[in-house]
């Protein structure tokens, strides 16, 4: 089984100290942190959970960030699950997307990239592998970053937040294409960033409760993959992959019909596609299960999930150790899906070795 | 509590979450200005992983009165509890 989002947390940013030059150390030591002391700086969302967003079983014994055990992290998921790979998506660190300041978030970016390289992937846990973090506001930092890092065997994907100031098909974003395409690493976004400068209210209005918020995590989804699509992204690098985690799932067979009936009517807008959306999507795009949704009459997400072809676009994750974790041993998936979604899919996109025999078709 | 005990089986109903690891608190309900209150402080037990409520002396969840958390009846002899064999009140 592949987990493909896996949060690895530190205590505390002061980790992040010894990869910051010193202006940035400052920042850390005596500079302002809306999350206060030795927290890490990005700009907080106003939706707030009123039990906390993390496990209450995952919090290790010294109270510590939940993901920031490897050990606990060991009990609780990779040897629990007996997990092949687990791929770590980090906690804070895509927040960096809401800071006002371009510099100062790829500086907070890359200096998460080589805590991950030093804490993380030199543990010598074979099944450990991160997302390379970068800063969306900061194209070119992005880039350069990508170009940097992107070569490290244990980075699988580039990885940044899914609040963003415009969506990412749109030109601002290219060199982040274009460099990920370079190094050959899929592009993906994980929910969150959605504060600072990332606070764009909805055409209604921002919602006000968690749990409102929360059942509306596919909004920022579903602008993205339009986005890309109708930009061509996937013309242009055709070699590439995008990949959306914890955007739910059930809303993309929907948006797709819209976005293929409205493109036959209305293609003069965007005369470099050569497709169909739905096709781009079916090729290019992966969705993370997590949360699963979660209906009463399961035939009805499978009707949803088989008009994606979902058996080979969807990849499995727990989201360990947040809340709203999926328990892999219950996951209401089709059984003869379950060798591609739960393993097969992320082989596929992210180029993992076979570490183990393959999971038996009737498991 | 109120000089009785009550058990619950350390097994969410939702997605097997360890009921034990979560909190014993109380929550909310309407009160008669339209406002929000406070009250069964110490009786209701969220479950560690998704946070469902369940009343302690019942097992019945908050949210959705079908679904319950296993209970088992509980009996003191002396100083010494004894759980008996899963209520006949049907779980989810």
């Amino acid at each position: 089984m592949i987990d493909c989002d896996v949060h690895n947390a530190w205590k505390s940013a002061r980790e992040l100290r010894p990869y910051l030059d010193s202006y940035h150390r400052d920042c850390l030591d005596r500079g302002e942190l809306p999350g206060g002391r030795d927290s890490f700086p990005h700009a907080h969302r106003p939706w707030l959970h009123p039990e906390g967003f993390t496990r209450r079983d995952a919090i290790p014994d010294d109270g510590s960030t939940p993901g920031s055990s490897y050990e606990l992290m060991c009990e609780q998921l990779l040897d629990r699950y007996d997990l092949e790979y687990a791929i770590l998506t980090g906690d804070e660190a895509i927040e960096v997307s809401t800071l006002a300041n371009p510099a100062l978030a790829s500086a907070f970016a890359r200096a998460s990239n080589d805590w991950t390289v030093d804490r993380w992937l030199s543990l010598g846990d074979a099944r450990l592998r991160a997302s390379l973090v970068v800063a969306p506001q900061d194209p070119a930092g992005a880039a350069a970053e990508i170009r940097r890092l992107g070569d490290h065997p244990g980075f699988v994907q580039v990885l940044v937040s899914t609040g963003s100031q415009r969506p990412y098909g749109d030109p601002f974003y290219w060199p982040i294409w274009d460099a990920a395409a370079e190094v050959g690493l899929p592009l993906a976004a994980h929910l969150g960033g959605q504060g600072g400068i990332n606070a764009n209210p909805t055409g209604c209005g921002p919602p006000t409760f968690f749990y409102e918020t929360h059942a509306l995590l596919c909004e920022t989804g579903m602008g993205h993959v339009a986005s890309m699509i109708c930009h061509g992204v996937f013309e242009r690098w055709p070699q590439m992959h995008f990949v959306l985690i914890e955007a739910g799932v059930a809303w993309l067979p929907a948006l797709l019909w819209r976005l293929d009936a409205d493109y036959r009517a209305l293609r003069k807008e965007t005369p470099w596609l050569q497709r169909l959306p739905s096709e781009y999507a079916r090729d290019h795009i992966r969705l993370t299960t997590q949360p699963l949704e979660d209906p009463p009459d399961r035939r009805h997400l499978r009707a949803m999930l088989d008009a994606i072809d979902g058996e080979r676009t969807l990849l499995f994750a727990t989201d360990y150790p947040h809340w709203d974790f999926d328990n892999p041993e219950m996951i209401h998936l089709p059984r003869e899906w379950r060798a591609r979604v739960m393993g097969e899919n992320a082989r596929d996109v992210y180029g993992l070795a076979r570490r183990c025999a393959p999971e038996p078709a009737s498991a | 509590m109120d000089g009785s005990f009550y058990a619950l089986h350390d097994r969410c109903p939702h997605r097997g979450g360890s009921l034990c690891a979560g909190p014993l608190t109380g929550t909310t309900a309407v009160d008669d200005q339209g406002g929000v209150r406070y009250e069964r402080a110490g009786r209701i037990v969220r479950c560690s992983w998704h946070g469902w409520e369940f009343d302690v002396t019942t097992g019945q969840a908050l949210a959705d009165p079908r679904t319950r958390a296993r209970s088992y009846e509980v009996e003191q002899i002396g100083a010494e509890l004894y759980l008996l064999s899963p209520s006949p009140r049907k779980d989810s």
